[in-house]
This record gives C-alpha cells, structure tokens and sequence, in this order.
C-alpha cells in the first residue's frame, strides 16, 4: 500500500461524509478524520435537510425501516408573531408524502451516525475496503503543506499524507484560517447562535397535537420582535418523531448591542419565546431531554473565505460559510452535502489528471458556481439583506398581527372598511412609506 | 411548561471525560483585556452556557468546564481576549450530544 492516501477529509458532518460517500463510490483511498467519538457527537443543527441531493448518495433511502431521519416535511408553516397573537402563513399538502421527500427533519447525532454508515458500507463495497478508513476521536491541529500545496494533516504526534485535503471543519474553522484563506478573527457581523432546546412527548400526544400522520412532520418558523427580544433572528419549531426542536437563531453582532440594555443572556432570550403565549401551547407538557447551541453563518456571502480552494485544498459545508436563509428556508445541511460531492468529484477528476494542484481544484469551484448551491447564493442575496431589514423583521409581525386582530374580531357593531382597518393598523405600527421601500426591495430581491 | 435555569440546562449536556479531575482548557480567555478595555464584555451575555461570568465588581471570570463548543464566544469578541481552539479528545473536555 502507498504510504499516502488520495484524500484525507477533516470532519465527519454531512459535508466531509457525502465527500466521503462520493469518494469510496469512485474506488478512492481516503482518510476521514472526525474529532468526536462518532460522527454527528459534536452536530447541531435547527434542522430539516432540504432537498433530495440524499437519495442521490443513498438511492431510497426512505425504504429503509430506520433511515436516520426524524420525519419528512409535509407541513409548513412561516408565523408572525405579536407579543399575544400569531399570524401564519400554513402550507399542508399530500404531495410531500411521495419519496424523494421535499425535507428532512434531522437530529444530528442520530442522522450523521447513519451517514456514517452508509459510508463504511461503501469502503466495504469498494476496490479498497482495506484502504479508506473513518477515524474518530482524533482531533486535526494543523495542515502541512509543501512548497505551497496542503499534502497531509497533522493530529498530535501523527502526520498523515495525501495528494489533496478536503475541509469539512464546519463554522468555526480554525483550519480554514490556519491555511489563509479566510481572517484569523472573522467579525461577529454575518455570524449567529442558534439556540435550542430538545422537547420530549409521547408519541401520540405529539403526533395529535400537530396532526402528524405517520412520518409526515412540520417546519414551524416565527419571525417578529416578541420571538427575539428585538434582535435580528428569529423562532423555529421542527417536529421529530417523539419530541421537537425548538429554538432561535440569533445575529452575534446584535446580541452584543442589544442584550446589555435588557439586562438579559441568551438563554434567558429563549425563555422568553418559549413563554410566548401561543409558543407555550405548543409545547405544554413536554419534557426538555436536551439543551444546545451553536454558531451558524446568516447566508451573507461577505463573510465567505476569501477563496474555497488552493492547490491541494478544497472548503465544503460550513467551513466555507456556505449557509442560506433567504426566508423560504434555512438550508445549509443541503450545502453541505451538495458542496461535499462536488468537493469529491473534482477529486476523482485531479486523480485521472494526476493534478492536484489549484488548477485542478478550480474546477471545484465552477461546479459550485454551476450548482444551485452558488447560483442561489448570489441570485438571493438581495433576500438574505431584506431579512434582516427592521420593518420586516419587527413592525410588519406587529402590523399583520394588530390587522387580524381587528379583522378577524366580530363585534356585533357595524364594520369598518377592511381598508381602513389595515389603514390604521400601517399607521400604527409603520407608515406607507417604509411598506412601498421593503416592498420594493422585495420585488428587487425575488 | 416548566422553564429550565442555566445550571438545570447544562445539568443535562452529556460532557466528556466527566471522572477526569483535570481537564486540559481548550480556550484561553485574556480576562485583563475584558477588565480593562473592553467596554461590553458582552461574553457574558451572548455565551449560551454561562462560561463568562461577571462578579460584584463586574469583573469578567472565564471557566471552560460548561462549554458547549458552540464558537459564538470566539466571533462575539472583538478585543482580541478570547483564543479558541477544540478540546482535546482525550484530556478536554467538551460535548457529546445525544440528540444534536
């Protein structure tokens, strides 16, 4: 056997495991090296999985009896809160329960472990089984390059050695900085926590509660200044098979101006909404199994590394910052997986070529300009900003919440015009004006 | 429902090498920076398991032993008080999560 591999990949996630998938499919050598005593030990996540790029690395998975997923997508719903009332936009349909599903809702230590799996099998199923390895419980302290080109990683007392390395490090990658290619300090303006607590229920008082049928589940997520305390963020409430994941998603940068003048920690932040009262009802009697956080990028590509590939190098998943929230969904696990693959197969290319060199590794980045992955990211950018704007973030909740309120109360008096209701109510909360500047960012965005 | 306070919360994080009596720190926090220039200490307010903790006389004390590895400390902090790194396997301390 060569002493040298021909990828090693840091960080068993979903990124470096799809690379990992991609790679032992096209009878590749590698290492994973995963820090965590398994694969998904150190995850968290909100968090659906969007997409179907899945069954492409696992063909039907869904056939399997427990194929690491909590439940599918087939209920969606996007609330605006007030600090009493909610206001949803609810989207349910049958359509959702034909595989390949829309979305996944995942628990990562659960899900990446099954990942895991599917990749041994394919090690197993290689040209190499005894030649590709998963190596948990080793943490990477450095990458070592020659004349310019990342050959190998250092763990401890061990170096090993190959002909590229693929970064799958996630959001705080200490690597990817180690190496140059992004700041040593990366500021705290595109970063966020999420926060978020696991609810366990019975089985059926979850599912009656949520009108759960089967495998079928719900992506829940709230927006408004009663979700947050005001900070730039918002709530979600995601179905597992017997409990929830509730949390929030916070901007660093806010929490850092905001937090003092309420006196409030982040945690105390999350009280609060789930103190909210129509939070609250949806998760009365549950018991919390689990409390847990974690940094997340907010899909501004400002804060992406300078590049997300060098010779004998590429960035995938988080590592590179590649995240979305165009407020249709959060998806970064998809990113993840998809930028994993193509990370692999601009591997499998450099192998044929015997190339390893930034040359060859560009290619990585034109299959990520060619994908959805970097298309949305660029085409939806627009969106991203419009999030984060305050009339969208904190009056129109207020607004809408204030108009149904009037709206839908009958009073046995005679009834205003509804345009004068919702006259009053743009008034009250914000003005025309601020209405016609989002509504024509909007336009501009989407 | 019940309302869960920090300690409850962390009271359940499944933290390794939990019989280990010394644990190696896998960040070093530069507490003379967060006493003497920085005006927000805001570690204290944005770390999700109360590593950061201001005493009477509002004096910023750092313990690693409840972290959670979430990173937000490391992008929170603007005055360059906070080096970060990854617990070690085997003599750090740090998380493993059940549900994630």
């Amino acid at each position: 056997m060569d002493d040298k591999f021909d990828c090693i990949i840091v960080g068993g996630g979903i990124a470096g495991l799809s690379a990992a998938l991609t790679l032992a499919k096209a009878n590749m050598r590698f290492l994973l090296i995963e820090r965590g005593e398994f694969s998904g030990a150190k995850n968290v996540s909100g968090g659906v999985l969007w997409g179907n790029d899945l069954n492409r690395l696992v063909p039907n998975y869904w056939e399997e009896e427990d194929a690491g997923f909590e439940r599918f997508i087939k209920h969606r719903r996007l609330t605006f809160a007030d600090h009493e009332s909610s206001f949803s936009l609810d989207f349910k349909s049958a359509h959702y329960e034909k595989p390949p599903y829309a979305g996944l809702v995942v628990l990562r230590s659960k899900f990446d472990n099954w990942l895991a799996g599917k990749v041994e099998e394919a090690i197993a199923a290689s040209d190499f089984p005894e030649e590709s390895f998963i190596a948990t419980n080793i943490l990477v302290e450095e990458v070592i390059k020659e004349n310019g080109k990342v050959v190998g990683i250092r763990a401890g007392e061990e170096q090993f050695f190959a002909d590229c390395v693929i970064i799958a490090e996630g959001v705080n990658n200490l690597l990817t900085r180690q190496i140059g290619l992004q700041d040593d300090y990366v500021p705290a303006d595109y970063m966020a926590t999420g926060i978020k607590e696991v609810i366990r229920f019975d089985q059926k008082v979850l599912e009656d509660r949520f009108q759960l049928k089967e495998l079928g589940g719900m992506s829940n997520e709230f927006v408004g200044a009663s979700i947050t305390n005001g900070i730039e963020g918002g709530g979600f409430l995601y179905t597992n098979r017997d409990s929830v994941s509730i949390g929030l998603v916070l901007s660093i940068k806010d929490m850092r101006e905001k937090l003092k003048k309420s006196g409030k920690s982040i945690y105390d932040v999350l009280n609060d909404f789930k103190k909210h009262p129509v939070v609250a009802e949806m998760i009365e009697g549950g018991e919390i199994v689990e409390y847990s956080a974690h940094v997340v990028s907010m899909g501004d590509m400002r804060v992406m590394p300078k590049e997300i590939y060098a010779d004998g190098v590429m960035l995938t998943g988080e590592a590179a910052n590649l995240l979305m929230n165009s407020g249709k969904a959060i998806q970064g696990m998809d990113y993840a997986m998809h930028s994993g693959i193509l990370a692999a197969e601009t591997v499998v290319e450099a192998k044929k070529a015997g190339d390893f060199s930034a040359n060859t590794m560009k290619n990585y980045r034109a299959k990520l300009e060619n994908s959805y992955v970097l298309k949305d990211l660029k085409n939806l950018q627009g969106a991203v900003h419009l999030l984060h704007d305050k009339t969208l973030m904190n009056d129109v909740p207020n607004l809408v919440c204030d108009f149904a309120k009037q709206f839908f109360t009958i009073k046995n008096e005679p009834t205003e015009p509804t345009r004068k209701l919702l006259s009053r109510s743009i008034n009250k909360h914000s003005s025309y004006m601020d209405l016609l500047k989002i509504g024509l960012k909007g336009a501009k965005a989407l | 429902m019940k309302l869960l306070t920090i300690s409850e919360r962390l009271g359940m994080v499944n933290y390794r090498n939990q019989g280990k009596s010394q644990a190696t720190p896998h960040i070093k926090v530069n507490t003379d920076i967060c006493n003497s220039t920085c005006q927000h200490k805001c570690t204290t307010m944005v770390c999700p398991a109360n590593c950061y903790t201001l005493d009477e006389m509002n004096k910023v004390h750092f313990q690693f032993e409840d972290c959670i590895e979430c990173g937000t400390c490391m992008f929170a902090c603007d005055q360059g008080a906070v080096k970060w790194s990854y617990p070690d396997p085997e003599n750090g301390r740090g998380v493993n999560w059940n549900f994630g």
